[in-house]
């Protein structure tokens, strides 16, 4: 059955249809200029650069004695690098990055790395993973237990469980620790003071995200892919360069 | 402006919405790193996968459904098709019911609050209450006739 008009089949009102049309064609004209508006601001974002970059503030005393660092000490360029073991995108960046940097730039001499503990509040069983790399570092081995650490992100971090430690162990046995000195150390928070002394460190130079790398003197506080990476140290070592000419 | 024109001009700005959310996500736009807001806590958890695609990528797909329909059933040839209200109601009754459990997760597993999700779920909100209205008055239509 045919369905009616709502309007009992009478002939339009020509100025009803008149401002139906007028509100019609209002509706395109805005649903246009909302995509456009719309697709201009992503274009804007996507263009900006990314990362927050700003100054080191070089007065404040060097770092070091502090952190762990992989590298030779005659490397042209040392990058600090301020990291939480749970932050899911230090975890992109020790799995998918760090294996090219060892590599090419480490293994080279181009460039050490110095890992500075930055547990952030947001992550529950973050202090749980920074006191294992520790102890594991105890033991010499503090960058196989950060590689695993970071590699099984997943089975210890606060949405996978309340007891990381049981699974840190694991991860420390697998490495071939003792695992009674391990324990031991774990257990005690031997170095519950340097973790806090890291984090107070990234504090007082206002670092407030993870990853946070700082090239000479310039910081990064992005994630970054290989290239980048080397795009930054490439610039860095060519800044100390001309700062030595002058 | 018809309660279907508000419902195609809502969609379209949660298009826009999860395509910035969803070009973020891929570190297209902003900063990618931890603590520097509950979004990128929100979009780094476990939760910001749903079957193998990212929830932001989903958004953009919904959305791009919804204003799909919308703009349809604002056309004057349908004005009267009652399936499209009903679809309407279907389709933005889902989002609520998935932004209800993303903002449980948030709350109470991840701890965090992405205010860009609590946009996209403030605009599916107003998409179903305003689609329900779209289909109780095309129900009078139907009835009346």
């Amino acid at each position: 059955m045919a369905k009616k008009r709502a309007n009992g089949g009478q002939k339009p009102n020509p100025v009803k249809s008149t401002k139906s049309s007028s509100a019609t064609r209002g509706f395109y004209i805005l649903i246009v200029v909302i995509a456009i508006v719309g697709i201009a601001g992503l274009s804007y974002l996507a263009a900006k650069p990314q990362g927050a970059a700003s100054q080191w503030d070089s007065s404040l005393p060097s770092l070091n004695a502090m952190g762990h660092v992989e590298g030779s000490d005659s490397a042209q360029l040392e990058v600090i690098e301020f990291a939480d073991f749970e932050c899911p995108i230090c975890g992109q960046f020790a799995t998918l990055t760090e294996p090219d940097i060892r590599t090419h730039l480490i293994d080279s001499g181009v460039v050490r790395i110095r890992y500075m503990d930055f547990p952030l509040s947001m992550h529950r069983n973050t202090w749980n993973a920074h006191r294992a790399a520790w102890c594991a570092g105890d033991q010499g081995k503090f960058w196989p237990m950060h590689d695993g650490i970071y590699r099984y992100q997943d089975s210890w971090n606060s949405e996978a469980t309340s007891n990381p430690d049981k699974v840190l162990a694991g991860i420390a046995q697998g490495i071939g620790l003792d695992m009674a000195q391990y324990t031991s150390c774990v257990d005690t928070k031997k170095y519950q003071a340097q973790l806090q002394a890291n984090e107070l460190e990234a504090n007082r130079r206002h670092v407030d995200a993870t990853p946070t790398f700082v090239f000479g003197t310039k910081v990064v506080a992005n994630y970054l892919t290989y290239d980048q990476f080397k795009a930054e140290v490439m610039q860095a070592i060519a800044r100390q360069k001309d700062a030595a000419k002058k | 402006m018809t309660k279907r024109m508000v419902l195609a001009v809502l969609a379209l700005c949660g298009v826009l919405l999860a395509a910035y959310l969803a070009l973020h996500d891929i570190g297209i736009i902003g900063t990618l790193a931890c603590g520097s807001g509950s979004c990128e806590q929100v979009q780094s958890s476990k939760w910001a996968v749903f079957l193998g695609i990212r929830v932001a990528i989903w958004g953009v797909a919904y959305y791009a459904v919804l204003f799909t329909v919308a703009m349809a059933a604002a056309h004057e040839r349908f004005s009267d098709d009652h399936r499209l209200s009903v679809a309407l109601v279907a389709l933005t009754g889902w989002g609520v019911m998935y932004s209800a459990w993303l903002i449980y997760l948030e709350l109470f597993r991840i701890h965090a609050i992405c205010r860009w999700c609590m946009g996209s779920a403030s605009i599916v909100a107003l998409l179903f209450i305003i689609a329900v209205f779209d289909y109780r008055a095309q129900a009078r239509t139907v009835i009346s006739d």
